[in-house]
């Protein structure tokens, strides 16, 4: 199985953030706003220190 | 003060927790599958299972008991923390690790991140048995 840094990326952000969901929510919609706000946290964070590496990346 | 009747209610109920941690450790998901939470039980089992599936695919690295630095006895702790499903990873990668490409590593972090998230339901698990959590 190849891996890209973005589909692992995502893959790892969408899976933590249901299974963070579940864990810490009981009713249904405060799970599906907790996972949306969960995953799109990771994903800002994961493609912001992204770019803040890029200029040291050549 | 607790008289012998709720002394032992108490000490029943906290082997009863502490059984199905081990139960979700084990088997992810078991532990809230015994408490009829059947949403977090299937949740806890498919995240854990596709953490390993994907990590052990990617021939991520499954550290094993074998002597080595800090950091193979840490991974191996963590590994082990994804309880049965540790076999599973270690029969699926049949051609060892490869790190030295990214998803490689990526499997290595997936297999890790599956253990403590196991270790972290299992003790939801068990917080919920002694009635402190739901």
């Amino acid at each position: 199985m190849t891996l890209t840094h973005l589909h692992g990326m995502l893959l790892f952000a969408l899976i933590i953030s249901v299974a963070f969901g579940f864990l810490s929510r009981r009713r249904p919609l405060d799970r599906l706003k907790y996972i949306a706000w969960s995953l799109f946290l990771f994903l800002l964070v994961g493609i912001g220190i992204g770019w803040a590496m890029y200029p040291f990346s050549r | 003060m607790p008289n012998n009747g709720d002394f032992l209610a108490s000490s029943k109920r906290e082997g009863y927790a502490l059984a199905l941690a081990v139960a979700g450790w084990a088997v992810p998901g078991l532990g809230h599958a015994l408490q009829r939470m059947w949403g977090r039980a299937l949740t806890f089992f498919l995240c854990v299972g596709l953490l390993v599936v994907v990590g052990a695919r990617a021939r991520g690295n499954v550290f094993t008991a074998a002597p080595g630095d800090a950091f193979d006895t840490l991974g191996y702790a963590a590994d082990l923390g994804t309880g049965s499903f540790y076999l599973l990873a270690r029969d699926m990668e049949t051609d060892g690790a490869d790190v030295s490409r990214s998803g490689g590593d990526y499997g290595t972090r997936f297999l890790a991140t599956a253990g403590v998230l196991n270790l972290l339901a299992a003790l939801h698990a068990y917080e919920t048995a002694r009635g402190r959590k739901a």
